[in-house]
């Protein structure tokens, strides 16, 4: 607790006029309510952060929110997001979306934007279904759903794990929390958010109209036992005996510098940026 | 009933105490909006009215706790620093435990248990306090969240027996085939 110093934004300044249209009880509303508390505790003025999403229930967050946003198409919301914050460091710039649209179509921009480590906070909500599109197998599904008319014996494929992945292509940052602990999501969103580079937060958010029975995750999550580790190896060990549900804490924070090319003599024009590219 | 006090904390002063009640009361104004507004999008009017009018009533006491908190420098708190004892501020009905389901009667015994759980949150703060000022506040607080409870009381008593046939879905979701 600080003394006495009054906040200036309230969570619902970053909350746009728009009324949500996801399903009641789904985990994305909890998430919205996790990134307007973090920016409302690090006072960022709204013009001053952009929001970006691909397409998926997920990914309607841009149009709930009163910051500069971008809807997307279907798995591109990071290189966007890219360009955006290498155009405008200034901003603060956080990704949103689902398992489908960012590991499936999105799964290649994924790993480069990993690799690449633009200083980005991605918010994956993992719900382990395309629920947009009706509750189809995504890659996070587990290969015995059988949920779906079109994996009737479920997938046979050994899921993705997007922390596994994301370690080994470089993401700088990386927890993993629950929609049922929204409180404890605005903290380390607003951690994410403050590490420089690629922060990746992986979300176990619910679908509860095709997944009802992940209805159950809240009594299955449990707090991580460990603290967060700066080696990555370590990082990796931990990641690859996790059954999924170890949540709450942030699981890596490395210190490898972001890329941001420099762009000395700069005036900042088209006409400039066209000069570069010239043949 | 449990306190809803999260062990071990007191909340000792006139300003901690409003700190932490304005907190709750814009939560709970809000999370009540939030479900009145969902409810409406999937057309259950009749459970968006219950939250709607919880929503007023929320509002209502949070004009009359922000008028009485500008007299006083608040402390601030980061959203986990609060005491309470769950996630949320304990009036806020845990947003992941609704669903397009629900029924009259169901969406009355959810705002129940988060009325009695602020309620309690009042008293146990009441019972900790050393400072009497902060005990009288709070047990005012706990007197006006028992209002809210009284309502909802006489609401469950008329619910009938249809109010439970919402888990009938006439239309439930299909997988693309």
């Amino acid at each position: 607790m600080e003394a006495v110093a009054k906040k200036k934004y309230a969570a619902k300044d970053y909350k746009s006029d728009l009324k949500p249209i996801w399903c009641p009880g789904c985990g994305d509303y909890t998430v919205l309510n996790s990134i307007t508390r973090a920016l409302a505790e690090l006072a960022l003025p709204p013009e001053q952060v952009a929001v970006v999403s691909g397409i998926g229930c997920s990914s309607r967050i841009p149009a709930y929110t009163s910051v500069y946003g971008f809807h997307g198409v279907h798995g591109r919301a990071l290189p966007v997001a890219t360009g955006l914050k290498l155009a405008r460091p200034d901003l603060t710039v956080l990704v949103t979306g689902g398992d489908g649209d960012g590991f499936s179509i999105g799964g290649n921009h994924f790993l480069h934007a990993c690799r690449r480590n633009v200083d980005l906070t991605y918010i994956v909500m993992d719900n382990q279904v395309y629920g947009m599109t009706k509750g189809q197998a995504s890659p996070t599904t587990a290969p015995d759903w059988e949920g779906s008319k079109l994996t009737p014996e479920g997938t046979g494929i050994n899921p993705f794990q997007p922390l596994v992945v994301g370690l080994a292509s470089g993401a700088n940052f990386i927890a993993r929390v629950s929609s049922s602990d929204p409180i404890n999501m605005a903290k380390i969103i607003v951690e994410a958010i403050r590490h420089p580079g690629f922060s990746l937060v992986q979300v176990l958010s619910p679908c509860v109209t095709f997944r009802p029975e992940q209805a159950e995750w809240r009594d299955i999550v449990r707090t991580a036992v460990v603290d967060y580790t700066d080696d990555a190896a370590r990082a990796a060990r931990r990641l690859m005996t996790d059954d999924g549900f170890n949540v709450g804490k942030v699981l890596f924070k490395g210190s490898r510098p972001p890329f941001r090319p420099e762009f000395e003599n700069s005036n900042g024009s088209v006409a400039e940026l066209e000069a570069r590219f010239a043949l | 009933m449990s306190n809803d006090l999260k062990s071990g904390d007191a909340i000792n002063t006139l300003p901690e105490l409003l700190a932490h009640a304005l907190a709750m009361e814009t939560e709970a104004a809000e999370r009540y909006g939030e479900l009145a507004d969902q409810m409406e999008t999937h057309r259950k009017a009749a459970v968006a009215a219950i939250f709607r009018r919880l929503e007023k009533a929320e509002q209502e006491h949070l004009d009359d706790l922000t008028e009485r908190c500008s007299k006083f420098d608040l402390p601030h708190y980061a959203p986990w620093d609060y005491h309470w004892s769950h996630s949320e501020s304990p009036e806020a009905i845990d947003i992941t435990k609704v669903h397009y389901h629900l029924s009259v009667r169901g969406a009355v015994l959810l705002a129940l248990e988060h009325e009695r759980k602020a309620t309690a949150f009042y008293a146990g703060v009441a019972q900790a306090a050393a400072d009497a000022e902060v005990r009288t506040l709070a047990l005012h607080f706990a007197d006006e969240e028992r209002q809210h409870i009284g309502w909802l009381e006489a609401c469950l008593a008329g619910c009938g027996p249809a109010d439970d046939t919402a888990l009938d879905d006439p239309d439930p979701p299909l997988s693309q085939e």
